[in-house]
């Protein structure tokens, strides 16, 4: 995913940093772990309380429950003693009142004295004293009768035990009702109640099936008790069942356990949901680590292209679809000069040279052919001092994320320094080839001019001679002339053999002369020609017919010839024309059915005419360097192909301009199918 | 041409040049101005004949005015070659030397004048100028010629003194007057007398003054 090799932090540096980066999510997952805990525990104490307090009300309603039930039962007995007043009346309505309350164990009609006069046993048990005397078990009632008869009003007496044959015994409480008005032979009616049946009465069905209902007393024995058959010991109530004469003390204890963990509902719904979004935080973190990687390798491939494209020294422009720059970089603003906002606003661009804006603006029109992109463009920019330099423009559309182009991408590159190293190039070469010349021209004179001076200087021996005997002539002197006119005769001889064979070896290049498209002769000299052109920032125009028809020639002459009327052309232009104007046309065209004209246009001064008379003088020039011998070597090498080589110029008052035109014979389509 | 030349013998100008037609066209020339030529076609021919004249036992050479016209390039030993045994052999003097320049040669030519040829003349030259130069040349060689002989001449008459008139001579010349040189010498002074007149016979002088002069002209004693 990234661009470059991440560089590894130091050990120990990145370690505190992990940590202190681990350390939220840490912290997140700590408190995520408590609050989770907390609210199970608060679910599951919620769940505690209302199990509390389920009790709480279940031992409040059977308290009451008691309490109103014992009343009532008060209430009956009380009815019970009002209706009659005789005792086998009272024995026979004791009788009939009994087995429809199971909780009256025994009911006895006693005097004030307490003793008993009557006492009628439930019929669903064994007699209540029948494994123990009553008396043993007065006390209870003795002191709810004495609590009765000072208030007038039922009391009750403090439970006791009673043992049973068929089983572990009731634990029984006496109320003692005093009769009002009393009858004679009875002051009290004292009743005997099993409390365990009490609370079995009272207790309703749902309530005894999940609680043990209990009477204890104070230290925690239990008395009696009903309902479930163990409770849990967790969840329990006691109340306090107040009664007149006597306390009781109910205690509710719920079958239900302390709650459970796992099976309880909202703890299961508290800790699904906290996986739930355990699993989120997860996927979060995930998430936010992958973006977190994702962001780190873009800052890195971010950095690394705004590395390359400050580092590089190829200058980067983008420009939109109208041609206002949206993009530069730093090697752009170092080129031009400008900064990246003065680049920005104006259009056209500042570095446009002010003389050449049509054209840029020209350049920039026909981009619309995809491979003109590619192939470069070469101009001219100014910088902000406002020196000129050139530079090579490579521009490639630019397309955004939807395909569309919404402008123009270049690489601009400053071919100044090349161009000075060629310009370099070219002028030593130049000067070498000159030197060369000069020097094959120098040995050529040397050799013919030692060859000339032999004979030269023999006939200039005799001629001196011959004058010097004739002005003292004797018998001597005739055939003495003689013999020196003949030497001389010899000698001139002699030095027109030497003349002839430099003409021969002119000749002999004729021999390298082949068939040639006039086209080809043009465009060989082209590159060399923009290479001279350039430094005088000339423009190169080129208006060849294709395919233009062939001539015999020997190619290296008529290029040498091409490239010295265009040098000519661009030197006279250089720097008398304006740099606008500097045109140099190169035009071929068909004179006839069998010539073919070349012609050299500059847009120069012009010639002037006495310059004109001399221009095909050898060794005439007009420039310091020169030899001279450029025209007149021309001219013999366009007349030793059989063309001419004249020329036409306008003079500076007419606008000026030269132009330069030879001819050469087309080569006749017989020969040229002969030749390779 | 001075009378005392004349006496030399007929002056003869040495051509060097490997172009038979040029020294065939010089010889012609010269010959139209009445002057000896002798032609050799390289510098090998012309220092055979040097080796020949100046062997062992033979008078000094050239007796007569001599001159030689030398072409600068040459297969073989070049001009300048030449010219530089000629200087060692001490013969500049009698046997000036001019060279013959074709083109391109200029700059040799001027430093070989520096360093002792007589004159340069670039072909194709001006005929009768050169034969000027020629004369000059060979007047130049008779004077030196001359000054040859006349030291010869006193170098032989100093030979001829006995040893008693070479110390008696020696004296003269420094100016001492007789009853000096006889005290100097130990002997009277009509023996000084004496020797002091036969030295004067023998150098054929009149006067100590011209004894002294001769003997520094010459460049003896």
């Amino acid at each position: 995913m990234s661009f470059l090799p991440a560089p590894a932090p130091p050990a120990d540096t990145r370690r505190p940093r992990r940590l202190r980066r681990a350390l939220p999510w840490v912290a997140l997952v700590a408190l995520l772990l408590v609050a989770q805990a907390l609210l199970v525990m608060l679910s599951v104490n919620y769940e505690a309380a209302r199990a509390q307090e389920r009790v709480e009300q279940v031992a409040t309603e059977t308290a009451i429950e008691v309490k109103r039930d014992l009343s009532q039962h008060v209430q009956r007995l009380q009815a019970l003693l009002w209706n009659d007043t005789t005792p086998e009346q009272w024995r026979a309505d004791a009788a009939r009142l009994l087995p429809q309350h199971h909780e009256l164990l025994r009911l006895e009609r006693r005097t004030p004295q307490l003793q008993i006069v009557a006492a009628v046993d439930t019929p669903y048990r064994l007699p209540l004293f029948a494994q123990m005397p009553r008396a043993s078990q007065e006390a209870g009632a003795e002191v709810a009768c004495a609590a009765a008869r000072r208030s007038a009003m039922p009391s009750f007496s403090r439970s006791y035990h009673v043992p049973q044959p068929d089983g572990p015994g009731l634990e029984v409480m006496d109320v003692c009702i005093p009769m009002r008005p009393a009858a004679h032979d009875a002051a009290y009616l004292v009743a005997s109640f099993a409390l365990n049946t009490v609370l079995e009465t009272v207790a309703a069905a749902e309530q005894a099936r999940a609680h043990e209902l209990s009477f204890v007393e104070g230290d925690g024995t239990r008395l009696a008790r009903a309902g479930a058959p163990h409770g849990a010991g967790v969840y329990h109530a006691a109340r306090l069942v107040d009664l007149p004469g006597a306390a009781l003390q109910l205690r509710v204890d719920s079958a239900e356990g302390r709650p459970r963990l796992i099976p309880n509902l909202t703890t299961a719904l508290v800790l699904g949901l906290s996986l739930a979004l355990y699993a989120v935080v997860v996927l979060l973190l995930r998430d936010v680590r992958k973006r977190a990687s994702a962001e780190a390798a873009l800052a890195e491939a971010l950095s690394f292209r705004k590395a390359m494209e400050d580092s590089l020294i190829t200058g980067l422009r983008a420009r939109d679809l109208e041609g206002r720059i949206t993009y530069v970089n730093p090697a752009f603003c170092a080129m031009v000069g400008y900064s990246a906002d003065e680049l920005m606003q104006p259009d056209p661009p500042p570095y446009w040279p002010a003389d050449a804006m049509e054209e840029a603006r020209q350049r920039q029109a026909p981009r619309d052919e995809p491979h003109a992109a590619r192939e470069g463009i070469e101009t001219v920019f100014v910088r902000k001092n406002g020196e000129r330099f050139p530079v090579m423009i490579f521009e490639a559309p630019l397309v955004d994320g939807a395909g569309v182009q919404v402008g123009w991408m270049g690489a601009v590159l400053d071919i100044s320094a090349q161009r000075r190293v060629e310009e370099l190039s070219r002028q030593q070469q130049d000067r070498l080839q000159a030197t060369a010349r000069l020097a094959t021209m120098g040995e050529m004179a040397s050799l013919v001019s030692h060859e000339l001076n032999q004979p030269l200087a023999a006939i200039a021996s005799y001629a001196s001679g011959s004058m010097n005997m004739l002005l003292q002539p004797d018998d001597d002197t005739l055939p003495l002339v003689r013999q020196a006119m003949t030497r001389i005769a010899e000698q001139a001889e002699r030095a027109g053999r030497v003349i002839k064979s430099v003409h021969d070896f002119v000749r002999r290049r004729e021999h390298s002369r082949e068939a040639i498209g006039a086209d080809q002769l043009v465009d060989a000299v082209l590159p060399l020609v923009r290479l001279q052109a350039r430094k005088s920032g000339t423009r190169i125009e080129v208006d060849v017919p294709r395919p233009a028809p062939q001539v015999v020639c020997d190619r290296t002459m008529l290029e040498q010839v091409l490239l010295n009327l265009t040098r000519n052309g661009i030197q006279a232009m250089d720097p008398a024309t304006p740099l606008a104007e500097r045109v140099l046309t190169l035009r071929l065209r068909r004179e006839g059915e069998r010539r073919v004209r070349f012609e050299v246009s500059d847009a120069g001064p012009g010639i002037a005419p006495d310059v004109a008379e001399h221009l095909f003088t050898p060794f005439f020039t007009t420039r310091s360097e020169g030899m001279g011998l450029g025209l007149s070597l021309c001219r013999t090498v366009i007349e030793q192909h059989g063309g001419a080589l004249d020329f036409e110029s306008r003079g500076p008052d007419a606008g000026g301009g030269t132009t330069f035109r030879f001819t050469l014979p087309i080569q006749q389509t017989v020969a040229a199918a002969t030749t390779p | 041409m001075s009378t005392s030349t004349a006496s030399l013998g007929l002056p003869m100008v040495y051509l060097v040049d490997d172009e038979d037609v040029v020294r065939e066209a010089l010889a012609w020339l010269l010959r139209s101005r009445r002057l000896l030529s002798e032609g050799f076609s390289s510098a090998e021919a012309f220092e055979a004949l040097l080796d020949e004249q100046t062997s062992p036992g033979r008078p000094h050479w050239p007796s007569a005015p001599s001159c030689l016209l030398l072409d600068v390039r040459m297969p073989g030993t070049s001009g300048l070659a030449l010219f530089e045994r000629l200087a060692e052999r001490g013969l500049l003097q009698t046997l000036p030397v001019i060279f013959l320049t074709g083109h391109g040669d200029v700059p040799t030519a001027v430093s070989s004048v520096k360093r002792g040829a007589f004159d340069f003349v670039e072909k194709p030259f001006s005929d009768n100028a050169l034969v000027d130069r020629v004369e000059q040349a060979l007047a130049s060689s008779a004077e030196a010629i001359q000054r040859r002989r006349a030291k010869e001449r006193v170098e032989r008459a100093l030979a001829e003194l006995t040893e008693r008139e070479n110390e008696v001579m020696r004296l003269v010349i420094e100016g001492r007057p007789n009853k000096l040189i006889a005290d100097a010498l130990g002997i009277s002074v009509r023996t000084v007398e004496v020797h002091r007149a036969r030295v004067f016979e023998k150098m054929e002088v009149k006067s100590a003054v011209e004894l002294a002069n001769l003997l520094r002209e010459n460049g003896v004693g």
